[in-house]
């Protein structure tokens, strides 16, 4: 069994079920099984965040209020009426809007948990920030050296030889970015100075990149 | 006695040898392609070279080093992956390939390597070579796009036309020969910059680097519009330019600016602290 074949079946693996074939090839090679261990990995986390992420009630029932301020829920009509009954013409439809609430709550949970938990190392930090006019200085991000730490981390595990080197390119970048940023600050109009700034985080990218390949020996 | 302990010795260690020796492994894969075919080729250990072949087949060749890697390869219509396969307990001795590749002069190629060397020769598809320590040589390539990414690896390219050029080498050496096209950029942490050419006929040339020295060596009669500045570096510049009206701020010695002849071709050269040299070739 190589590779491919062993990825197609790759669902029923991370379900459990495999047979021998499928083990041997698992203990075999280093790429497939980094591949499940980074999927389970990526599992847990998930049913993790699918706990923490439950709205509470506190948070349903502000929905509920919000809606009924604004109209889109309203008391049943009392008195006679010619048309029928509410609750006989009740519909789901004003599920519709406190879904769509209920979706923004539970998105603005995600990210407040997404800011608050430093993020496993499985993908390179964002290249570039999102307004180089605005420009972020390196000790207001998401502390770099943290996100160094970890990555040079992995590097040992897999790779002791070249943690020196990883630590040396990124102390380099992380001294461009800083200078890069202290000029495009010196002057927000310097086109140039904007430009470098991307650059710089480039340069940083490329060695989380490289870090993070997994073709590294 | 002694001498024929030592005949022993040397019989056994030329037996090692030759056994070590026959542990490598050259296979060879044909693959028919139609034209402008995408072709991946992944290698942790050891060198990938593609030149241009015939127009419709890609013929790989691959030498193992041990039975410890193996060469995966899918085709998938006009696309070809082929990966080394690295199997349990590889090391970058036994788990090293050494890749050959003709390919359709119109492939687009993509190229990766811990290791390397990474070279691809005679091309007109685009090129992406991507490698944390692989030295890259990239060289007669035409209207296409090179992209390379590296961390320590020495990048050379060579008689690259009309070429979209974009390199990022955050520690390695970038050395441009005769490199023209709409864009080419370069962008480096520490490593050095060299750019011998002409600038072409107008394109858009952008040499940045934190702390590498960038030096730019072209002919008198080379058209350009150019800005140099060095933070912390010192500027030189061999040219009498005309001086230009922008709102670029000229400082002897660490910043200029001009342009030469019809100012075809922008010229942007950027260091924090290396020094950067426009040379008379």
């Amino acid at each position: 069994m190589d590779c491919l074949e062993f990825q197609e079946i790759l669902p029923d693996v991370i379900d459990g079920s495999r047979n021998s074939e499928q083990e041997a090839h698992l203990k075999s090679c280093p790429v497939c099984s980094s591949l499940v261990a980074d999927l389970h990995l990526i599992s847990r986390e998930a049913r993790q965040l699918q706990e923490f992420a439950e709205p509470s009630p506190r948070v349903w029932n502000a929905i509920e209020l919000a809606l009924r301020r604004e109209g889109l829920i309203r008391e049943p009509q009392r008195g006679p009426a010619l048309v029928p009954p509410v609750a006989r013409r009740w519909s789901f439809g004003w599920l519709a809007p406190v879904a769509a609430v209920a979706l923004i709550a539970f998105g603005v949970l995600v990210y407040q948990r997404g800011t608050r938990v430093p993020q496993p190392i499985a993908h390179a930090p964002a290249a570039v920030p999102a307004a180089v006019t605005s420009v972020q200085s390196a000790k207001n991000l998401t502390n770099p050296n943290d996100e160094d730490r970890q990555l040079l981390e992995a590097v040992a595990s897999r790779s002791p030889a070249v943690q020196a080197e990883y630590a040396t390119n990124l102390q380099n970048v992380n001294a461009y970015i800083r200078d890069a940023e202290e000029s495009a600050q010196a002057d927000p109009n310097d086109e140039q100075a904007q430009q470098v700034v991307m650059d710089a985080y480039e340069q940083r990218a490329t060695v989380y990149q490289m870090a993070l390949d997994h073709s590294l020996p | 006695m002694e001498n024929r302990r030592t005949a022993q010795l040397v019989t056994v260690a030329i037996l090692a040898t030759t056994i070590c020796a026959s542990a490598e492994v050259r296979k060879e894969f044909r693959f028919a392609v139609g034209p402008g075919a995408t072709i991946s080729v992944t290698n942790q250990y050891g060198p990938i070279s593609v030149k241009a072949g015939s127009s419709n087949q890609v013929v790989v060749t691959a030498v193992l080093h041990s039975d410890k890697v193996e060469v995966d390869h899918n085709q998938s219509g006009n696309r070809l992956d082929i990966i080394s396969h690295l199997l349990f307990e590889s090391t970058a001795d036994t788990g090293r390939v050494d890749y050959e590749l003709s390919v359709p002069a119109d492939a687009n190629v993509t190229l990766r390597s811990t290791t390397g060397p990474l070279r691809a020769e005679g091309l007109h598809g685009d090129v992406v070579l991507e490698g944390s320590q692989a030295n890259m040589d990239v060289r007669d390539v035409r209207d296409a796009h090179v992209h390379i990414k590296t961390l320590n690896g020495t990048v050379t390219l060579n008689n690259i036309r009309n070429g979209h050029v974009e390199v990022a080498s955050v520690g390695g050496n970038v050395v441009l020969n005769a490199v023209s096209g709409p864009l080419v950029q370069v962008n480096s942490t520490s490593g050095q910059i060299h750019y011998n050419g002409d600038f072409g006929n107008g394109g858009e040339y952008l040499l940045t680097s934190h702390s590498g020295d960038i030096e730019a060596s072209a002919p008198n009669d080379a058209s350009i519009d150019v800005t140099a500045r060095s933070v912390r570096g010192k500027v030189e510049n061999d040219f009498l330019l005309e001086p230009k009206h922008s709102s670029f701020v000229v400082k002897a010695g660490s910043a200029f600016a001009g342009t030469m002849n019809k100012a075809a071709s922008s010229v942007r050269l950027f260091s924090f602290s290396g020094k950067i040299h426009l040379k008379k070739r």
